[in-house]
């Protein structure tokens, strides 16, 4: 069933093209697609205009058949920097969203902040301040918080770039969990090949501007649905991989 | 998964002995290279050493004065300076004076924020007022203040709107300007979240935008107070009967130089104590900076 669609998008700022040919691509719901591609290939551009923070220039992108318009609770970003407000504790950054909402009442939001502060293990970090917790628990945290806001598509822009190999690792086996327990679309963009198998349940792989789509694949198939760490290790991924990275090399052409 | 515990755990087994040298060689290095380019200080160091230079700096002056190389009438004495303050105060109205002044001060400084503030945030927030008022007050922050004196005169005669409105010219433009680039600093990330979770655009305004740059504001803020206090001068030598400015003129006219001194150490004193609590109040309004 198909949750949000591209059709025949393209974007320019002013005279420089970024998506030149029609752009086209329907992902599921509940699915988990990662956007691949060299960096400046207009990956983050696509997201924005997801997010309704970047409009098309010509062509329609769909939230459940509806065109989207402005940014709304439905669609929730994360971002690589900047991701939590510095100046609230780590529960009121995961509550943030919810005091814009006039359908919960105030119990059933504390609840649901409980509960999405508690999903991502930063509990007992409620009262601490961003600047006083890891790089690590700062992105939970943005993840936390627009999960609570309501979102059911999550936009992810390179969110564990920023961070250690160690804590990327255990972000990303658990945001892999998160996406699976509370059944969301989530569309993250990365450029570390292996990031990208491991999370997603198809990854779709951009070429150098102007951008085009010059392969998808589907890790689902040739991966399964369970992501676990052993994964990584084993003989699939490690093929999935080369693969994976011999379509990035001749998509990113000379510029490597 | 064990075997990996382990080989983790070693290294900390080892940690004491070079816990212990590493606490030995700072105090070392602290004596021998404060001097180096952005050393911190030890705890406690930083207070100790600006009072302690502030009066060294206060004796060697009262020292000098003293040794009579110099006429009390050209650089008086602290000493002096003080006995004089003592008696400005119990003859003159020393303190109405400073009171006097301290309102002027604030009352421009209040209307400058509550004009900027406003004005500044909606600079950056939207283009249209940026570009249409950025050239305008890019041109009269340049003005200087003491030109306007005539000006300020001819509009508003010698009563207590012109002080007000010198002090004003001052600092509001600038201050616009400042309130501006705090506002221009925010995050775009910050106000795409909020949209992004639902918030509407005077939300955004206010929860995040407005919350985001007020660390920035604050000490803008401070900075300008300070240069109100400059101009309260200006604006007072010129026109009044009231206020440290005319203490100050008034004694010159005479000669009475430990009086200036006095009236200027205390817009100093008020001046630093001032810039002192707003810090104070910064640090803790923004403890999780
Ligand atoms: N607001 C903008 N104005 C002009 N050019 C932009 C803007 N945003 C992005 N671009 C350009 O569009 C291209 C794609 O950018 P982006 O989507 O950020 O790429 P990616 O996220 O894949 O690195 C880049 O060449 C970038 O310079
Ligand atoms: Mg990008």
């Amino acid at each position: 069933m198909t949750h949000l669609q591209f059709d025949q998008v393209t974007k320019s700022f002013g005279a420089v093209p970024v998506v030149e040919t029609p752009f086209n691509l329907a992902i599921d719901r509940h699915e988990f697609v990662v956007f691949l591609g060299p960096s400046g290939c207009g990956k983050t551009t696509l997201m924005r205009m997801i997010g309704g923070l970047d409009q098309p220039t010509s062509g329609e992108i769909r939230l459940e058949g509806e065109p989207v318009g402005a940014p709304d609770r439905r669609r929730g970003m994360v971002f690589q920097s900047y991701s939590s407000f510095p100046w609230l504790t780590v529960a009121q950054n995961v509550a943030f969203g919810l005091k814009y909402r006039n359908d919960l009442s105030e119990q059933e939001k504390a609840v649901r902040a409980e509960r999405y502060l508690d999903l991502v293990g930063l509990y007992e970090f409620s009262d601490h301040f961003p600047s006083q917790v890891s790089g690590g628990m700062r992105q939970r945290i943005a993840i936390a918080r627009t999960l609570a806001a309501g979102a059911d598509v999550l936009l992810m822009d390179e969110p564990f770039g920023a961070l250690d190999a160690l804590r990327r690792e255990q972000l990303q086996t658990e945001l892999r969990r998160i996406q699976r327990r509370d059944a969301k679309t989530i569309v993250f963009v990365t450029h570390d090949v292996e990031e990208a198998l491991f999370l997603a349940d198809r990854v779709v792989v951009f070429s150098k501007r102007p951008t085009r789509i010059v392969a998808e694949i589907d890790v689902r198939s040739r991966l399964g649905e369970e992501r676990s760490l052993e994964i990584r290790d084993g003989e699939d991924f490690f093929a999935l991989r080369r693969e994976t990275i011999g379509l990035v090399r001749a998509a990113a052409g000379d510029e490597l | 998964m064990s075997a990996v515990a382990e080989t983790i755990s070693r290294p900390e087994a080892a940690a004491p002995p070079a816990a212990a040298s590493a606490a030995a060689r700072p105090r070392k290095r602290a004596t021998r290279g404060l001097l180096r380019l952005r050393t911190p200080l030890p705890r406690g160091w930083g207070p100790t050493i600006a009072v302690g230079a502030s009066v060294a700096i206060v004796l060697a002056w009262e020292f000098v004065a003293r040794l009579g190389l110099t006429t009390p009438l050209f650089f008086p004495s602290p000493t002096a300076i003080l006995s004089a303050m003592a008696r400005m105060i119990s003859d003159q109205h020393l303190l109405w004076h400073a009171w006097v002044s301290t309102l002027r001060v604030w009352g421009a400084f209040l209307l400058a924020a509550v004009l900027a503030i406003p004005i500044g945030v909606a600079m950056s927030g939207y283009r249209v007022v940026g570009a249409a008022l950025e050239p305008a007050i890019d041109f009269i922050r340049y003005l200087p203040v003491p030109a306007l004196v005539p000006l300020a005169i001819i509009w508003f005669g010698v009563g207590e709107e012109t002080k007000i409105f010198l002090l004003w010219l001052g600092t509001f433009f600038q201050l616009v300007l400042l309130v501006a680039d705090d506002m221009r600093r925010v995050p775009q990330e910050y106000v795409e979240i909020a949209y992004t979770v639902g918030a509407n655009e005077g939300q955004v305004l206010k929860d995040v935008a407005f919350r985001a740059m007020l660390p920035g504001l604050v000490d803008n803020l401070r900075i300008t107070l300070g240069w109100c206090w400059t101009y309260l001068i200006i604006a007072e030598i010129v026109a009044a009967d009231s206020g440290l400015g005319f203490v100050i003129w008034a004694a010159r006219r005479y000669m009475k130089t430990p009086e200036v001194m006095a009236g200027v150490v205390l817009i100093g004193v008020i001046g630093l104590a001032t810039d002192q609590l707003l810090r104070l109040i910064h640090r803790r309004a923004f403890r999780y900076l």
